[in-house]
């Protein structure tokens, strides 16, 4: 039978939003962020369905296995409020927001993983580092201040986008080309590693007499090429740390080799 | 109580890192100097975290895989720079070397435990399953909202594991390095520039996280202007 529309109200969306910043909070190997996408819709559920056994079983199709980038998530608990308000009423049967939190899970991941962990942030870590070494902690202040701001526009405009037009998310989000764009955000934070690896090198007055400049633009080229060839991150480091260090102790006692 | 702030700070951090937000304050930019702040010293702190921001650019959590500990790692690192560089100072060490040789000391002690976090992180996962399967008791035994709560419970072991890892790192650093510079005082220098190449190498190896094609002419293409810029500005300062 089918039944007026409803709609959950703001203030359960808001909660429902809220709760999705903890996705992760019990992420385990086998269902993955399905308690934590569980513990987000619950709020939605409790206003969509009255009786209690229509929402535990609600509630049971959201403990299946669920996945995706956190930020990303937001657009598919949006989408998936959407499909369960038309079950609640009876013009979508109960399987419909469970095969939309599947088609779109695995899609919205690569997205949100490759637009956010792997250029986005890295870039805005990579300026506050910069920022730091120029201006001190304030710098560090503002671009994480930037950073998210844009994380949280994206993220409230990606929950809001998934509930009003259901569906049609994906081609809300694809129109924002994050793709293209991230490749250029990874180019950009590249540079500005450069960018650091010269500062370092003018900057790199500690011991006089030492070539100081030129050994902190060699290891910084050298090791690039090192890890390019597949040298562990960490023993990398201390080798990093180790070169400066011998090298200290022969300008020390030979002068410098430069 | 140092110990104890960075303990709360590293949980928290913990937490911010996956369960929570995770809107870059478990970052080591962020975390380095809030640790330091803790154990007193924000600037120590944040001379820290830049190299370790930019050596765990590519720190990320994508799909099952599990990076490093980045935010266990920097708190132990930024909280044993703080409280060594505190415990040589009131021994009467003091110059431009005395804080960089710690912090690089500080990493060579400290950052493994990154790697024993990882360790801890695929514990909590399988605790978390546990979780899981109370979840569905709970449902199966009518009440929704314990198994809807249960999500939350999943921040207490991370915030736990960092809250005790965190401030041991911190505290075995803040006794090995006194003790090994305070007998070799001339070892500041040597170590102060192992600090400086150590940060030369993490600036490569952010470049190299940035899996782009042609990441790595940018890269060179910004130290070689970087380079001309900033030389050119240090010898204008220097003549005017």
């Amino acid at each position: 039978m089918i039944g007026p529309r409803v709609r959950v109200p703001g203030g359960v969306l808001a909660r429902c939003f809220w709760r999705s910043l903890f996705l992760q909070a019990a992420w385990n190997r086998r269902g993955m962020q399905n308690l934590g996408f569980a513990y987000a819709i619950d709020p939605a559920l409790r206003a969509l369905y009255r009786e209690p056994e229509r929402r535990r079983e609600a509630l049971a199709r959201h403990l299946g296995f669920f996945n995706c980038h956190p930020y990303a998530a937001a657009a598919i608990l949006g989408g998936t409020i959407h499909h369960e308000e038309r079950v609640a009423v009876g013009l979508e049967p109960p399987g419909a927001p469970v095969a939309y939190k599947a088609t779109l899970q695995g899609p919205l991941a690569a997205i949100g993983d490759g637009f956010f962990w792997t250029a986005l942030r890295p870039l805005f870590g990579a300026i506050a580092a910069v920022g730091a070494l120029l201006f001190g902690w304030p710098a560090v202040v503002s671009t994480l201040t930037i950073y998210n701001a844009i994380h949280l526009v994206l993220r409230i405009g990606f929950f809001r986008t998934g509930y009003r037009r259901g569906d049609e998310v994906v081609g809300a989000i694809a129109r924002l080309s994050l793709p293209r764009l991230a490749e250029r955000l990874r180019l950009a934070a590249a540079g500005v590693c450069g960018a650091a690896a010269a500062l370092v090198a003018v900057r790199a007055d500690v011991v006089p007499r030492s070539g100081s400049f030129l050994t902190a633009a060699l290891v910084s080229a050298l090791g690039y090429f090192a890890l390019s060839r597949g040298a562990p991150l960490l023993p990398a480091a201390y080798v990093a740390i180790a070169v400066g260090v011998g090298l200290a102790l022969v300008t020390h006692l030979y002068g410098s080799p430069f | 109580m140092s110990l104890l702030v960075l303990g709360l700070v590293a949980g928290l951090a913990a937490v911010e890192r996956k369960g929570f937000l995770q809107a870059m304050l478990s970052r080591p930019i962020a975390l380095g100097p809030i640790a330091g702040l803790a154990a007193g010293d924000l600037p120590a702190g944040l001379s820290v975290a830049v190299p370790l921001e930019l050596i765990w650019l590519g720190a990320v959590n994508l799909g099952a895989a599990l990076p490093v500990h980045d935010a266990l790692g920097t708190v132990a690192i930024a909280g044993g720079t703080a409280l060594a560089a505190h415990v040589l100072r009131a021994g009467g060490l003091s110059g431009p070397a005395l804080e960089p040789a710690v912090a690089a000391a500080a990493v060579l002690v400290c950052a493994p435990l990154a790697l024993l976090g990882r360790r801890a992180e695929r514990l909590v996962e399988r605790w978390n399953e546990r979780l899981y399967a109370r979840a569905e008791h709970d449902l199966a035994l009518g009440d929704a909202d314990a198994a809807a709560r249960v999500n939350l419970y999943g921040v207490a072991l991370p915030f736990v594991i960092s809250f005790l890892l965190a401030p041991a790192g911190a505290a075995l650093a803040a006794s090995l390095i006194p003790f090994f510079l305070g007998r070799f005082p001339a070892a500041l220098p040597p170590l102060a520039f192992g600090f400086v190449t150590l940060t030369a190498f993490a600036c490569a190896s952010g470049a190299k996280a940035m899996r782009a094609a042609h990441a790595w002419v940018i890269y060179f293409l910004g130290l070689g202007v970087g380079l001309c810029v900033f030389a050119a500005a240090v010898m204008a300062g220097g003549r005017s």
